[in-house]
């Protein structure tokens, strides 16, 4: 047992933390919570050490199962946790500014979030059906109470509500296809799943006809069209801190998801699923970049862009091989460092109570500032893709995975949405550049705000120059498929 | 003739449940829709029964008959909601509910309706449990040991439940008069009787 | 197992009969005269004020929320009691940490006030 718990000892960590803040937040007074800031970012801290600290990295590859084989451990998820943890700091670092800013700063919105973050780790690391589907509904529930978290806000209600309905519809469609997969094959652990299947159930139908609901469910979670309905209202509704929480982590947890599922599980069906996915991504290619250019709502045109960066996520699961699989996980971490970085600038341009949420907000923002300004250039550059910068890396990385995998057609596609998606990520650089401001208010942050931002924009390019280290563990943590 | 007991209950509560389901999203009146909602639960539970899933077949009833709907019935009842909004569009969105519906249900056909793909035969039905078996004595020892992890996310999800709810309702609502149990109890002599040393006066006024 | 049952199948039956009998006997053979006034809300003799539904104030919700949420825990409760001959220790402390997770949600709704009516 003793073993067992010292496997999930990082997930323990952050229950026991959650468990503590969330005590400590309702003995201490309104003025003192400085020190549940401090708290969270103490966890987070600890959470990655003691995740580095698990001392399983004897021999090229492992994996080690813990709880019944309910709960697993392997490179892919102590990377994702690790970089969970480390966007997580950022998240929190921007969004103590908005919550002080907009008079939100309220000991839930740490609980909630740590919640949320438990149940990306759990879905990181489901090695079962049921581990998956619990994590992800612990994600889910948090996630639905956060969009609703401005309680003053009418839109954030509604959209919290729009989120809850689908959101369940989602998880029942995902459930539904659980049980047909159970079954079928009697067991709701990943590898007898996909041992079951390869042992003479290829042909089932029941199988197939389980796999097509488990895909809605995956798609709805990383928001690809046709299933990407929610995606604009929550980001936004939701208030700006949240919509930087949603658009990150959990998308860390979703492609997690979708390798268990699809991969470890599945994968056997492998021709199945994968004509299932090159529509969806397809989809979502089209719908992101094509919506996107129509938004004057810059919350709205980052949502529509993250369905169409799903779709490039979805391009590295095609092919199902090892270097597919590293590069979208490569491409979900990139993805989560930029969205983190554009929602924190997006942040700090919110001023008297109101969120900066059109793009006619970012008009000028050279002469304001001009390092926030270059951050956020950096970002859009990074989000389109322009060279040395990491997103570049991210979209070369599954476009070759795909065309390696023979699918020319959806590579040679992707490309062209890419270049169309290029237009509205280099329209805010021009307003940014070569607009007047509408106002001159300078911009202030706090030193913390200010260093984290600046990190993570340093990041975007830092990343993408030396990106062959993190490629390559990326690529290692699947070096055993 | 022999009928067989068991398929005949299956198929009249299977038709009292798919029944209920439907008489919910078309009543007219969201007091018969929660009723009928628990009486589709109630089905439900019985073929859980048939099921031979005692255990989740009572606590379905107990937790979702008796305590959800019976909550839900309440708000229902009292909330002053306009009836003629929640109706409108249902007749505009129905062919295309209709569409989906049938698109989905032809789906289903296709992969349940051949005999040698889904039938008896590939998945043979288990054999029933011996009398006197205890299905909640099954559950609780693989929930516990083999199902850990899965039942304490499950905890962990009922403690999110319970702070979500926290965070979205409460309200500190300002001027309410209340009593403090707390503050009465501790409250201190001092603090409620003041003794007064008072000169005694004689009658005539005058003190000595 | 089914066959335990039975007698249950059966009391369902009969109680289903019963309760249409007495409905429809009732209907049947009771007079029914209505008229406007007899249709009409009674409120202590004078005009009624307002519509019988009102708004509701939420924290009822917050309050059948909790209650639903801490019977649902004891329904986890039960295997458990059941089987706990079986767990050993390891399901006893199973059970502990789940109920001391449940322990810090209710310390944490008690000091936030969420129980106290006002």
């Amino acid at each position: 047992m003793r073993e067992q718990l010292l496997i999930a000892a990082p997930e323990l960590w952050v229950l026991l933390m959650a468990c503590v803040v969330m005590t400590v937040d309702v003995f201490t007074s309104r003025e003192r919570r400085g020190i549940i800031h401090l708290l969270v970012m103490l966890t987070l801290m600890f959470a990655a050490i003691i995740t580095l600290r698990g001392d399983y990295h004897s021999g090229g590859t492992w994996a080690v199962t813990a709880f019944s084989e309910t709960f697993i451990r392997d490179p892919m998820s102590d990377v994702l946790k690790l970089f969970s943890f480390a966007v997580m700091a950022l998240v929190y670092t921007y969004a103590k500014h908005y919550l002080r800013h907009f008079g939100l700063y309220r000991g839930d919105f740490y609980t909630l979030t740590l919640f949320a973050l438990l149940g990306v780790m759990f879905l990181i690391s489901a090695n079962s059906l049921i581990t998956v589907y619990l994590g992800l509904e612990l994600l889910s529930l948090s996630s639905y109470a956060l969009v609703a978290f401005n309680r003053e806000s009418k839109r954030g209600s509604e959209s919290a509500m729009k989120y809850f309905v689908l959101g369940s519809m989602a998880s029942g469609l995902l459930l539904y296809g659980m049980s047909m997969v159970y079954g079928a094959t009697g067991s709701l652990e990943l590898q007898t799943i996909s041992e079951t299947i390869r042992n003479g159930r290829e042909g089932d139908v029941l199988l197939v006809f389980g796999l097509v609901f488990l895909v809605a469910g995956v798609a709805f979670k990383l928001g690809l069209a046709p299933f990407h309905m929610w995606v604009p209202d929550v980001y936004h509704g939701a208030p700006a801190a949240v919509t930087l929480f949603i658009s990150t982590v959990p998308k860390l947890a979703a492609f997690a998801m979708a390798f268990r599922l699809l991969h470890s599980a599945m994968g056997p069906l492998h021709a199945d699923w994968q004509q299932m996915l090159v529509l969806l991504a397809l989809l979502s290619l089209a719908v992101g970049n094509f919506a996107a250019i129509m938004q004057t709502n810059i919350k709205r045109m980052l949502a529509y862009s993250t369905v169409s960066h799903m779709g490039f996520v979805l391009l590295g699961l095609l092919p199902a091989s090892a270097e597919g699989f590293g590069a979208a996980m490569f491409y979900v971490i990139a993805y989560a460092l930029m969205s983190a970085a554009a929602f924190g600038v997006l942040i700090l341009l919110s001023a008297d109570g109101v969120e900066a949420e059109n793009l006619d907000d970012f008009k000028g923002l050279n002469h304001r500032n001009s390092w926030y300004a270059a951050i956020m250039a950096m970002v859009m550059f990074s989000m389109a893709g322009v060279p040395v910068f990491i997103g570049f890396f991210a979209k070369w990385l599954v476009i070759k995975a795909a065309i390696d995998a023979g699918l020319i057609v959806l590579a040679v596609a992707a490309v062209v949405f890419s270049v169309i998606g290029a237009f509205y990520y280099l329209r805010v650089i021009k307003l940014m550049y070569f607009d007047d401001p509408l106002n001159d208010k300078a911009i202030e942050a706090p030193v913390d705000f200010g260093a984290a931002i600046s990190l993570n924009g340093i990041l975007m390019l830092g990343l993408g120059l030396f990106s062959s280290s993190l490629i390559a563990i990326c690529m290692a943590s699947f070096s055993y498929l | 003739m022999d009928i067989p007991i068991p398929q005949t209950v299956f198929y009249l509560f299977s038709f009292i449940m798919v029944a209920a389901a439907i008489m919910v999203i078309t009543v007219r009146n969201p007091v018969y829709a929660a009723l009928f909602l628990v009486l589709t639960f109630f089905s439900a539970a019985a073929i859980w029964l048939l099921l031979e899933a005692e255990f989740l077949a009572i606590v379905l009833v107990v937790v979702y008959v008796g305590a959800v709907m019976v909550l839900f019935l309440f708000v229902v009842m009292m909330l002053d909601i306009n009836l003629a909004p929640l109706k409108e569009g249902f007749v505009s969105y129905l062919p295309v509910g209709i569409a989906v519906a049938l698109l989905m249900a032809a789906e289903m056909l296709v992969v349940v309706w051949t005999r040698d793909r889904f039938g008896p035969e590939i998945y043979p039905v288990p054999a029933a449990a011996e009398a006197g078996t205890s299905n909640t004595a099954a559950l609780g020892e693989l929930l516990y040991t083999n199902f850990l992890l899965p039942f304490e996310i499950a905890g962990v999800i009922l403690l999110v439940a319970i702070v979500s709810a926290v965070t979205l309702t409460l309200r500190k609502r300002s001027g309410v008069r209340s009593q403090s149990p707390s503050h009465q109890v501790r409250v201190k002599r001092d603090e409620r009787v003041r003794l007064v040393d008072i000169a005694s006066e004689s009658p005539d006024g005058r003190s000595d | 197992m089914l066959a335990e049952y039975f007698p249950v199948l059966v009391f369902l039956g009969i109680s289903t009969v019963i309760g249409v009998a007495l409905v429809t006997l009732g209907g049947l053979l009771g007079p029914s005269n209505p008229d406007s006034e007899k249709l009409s809300p009674y409120e202590c003799g004078f005009e009624a004020f307002e519509d019988t539904r009102m708004k509701f104030d939420v924290r009822y919700y917050l309050v059948a929320i909790l209650f639903i949420i801490f019977d649902l825990e004891i329904a986890f409760f039960i295997p458990w009691a059941v089987a706990l001959d079986e767990i050993g220790w390891l399901g006893f402390n199973a059970m502990l940490l789940f109920v001391a997770l449940l322990i810090v949600g209710f310390v944490v709704e008690w000091k936030n006030g969420a129980l106290e009516w006002e």
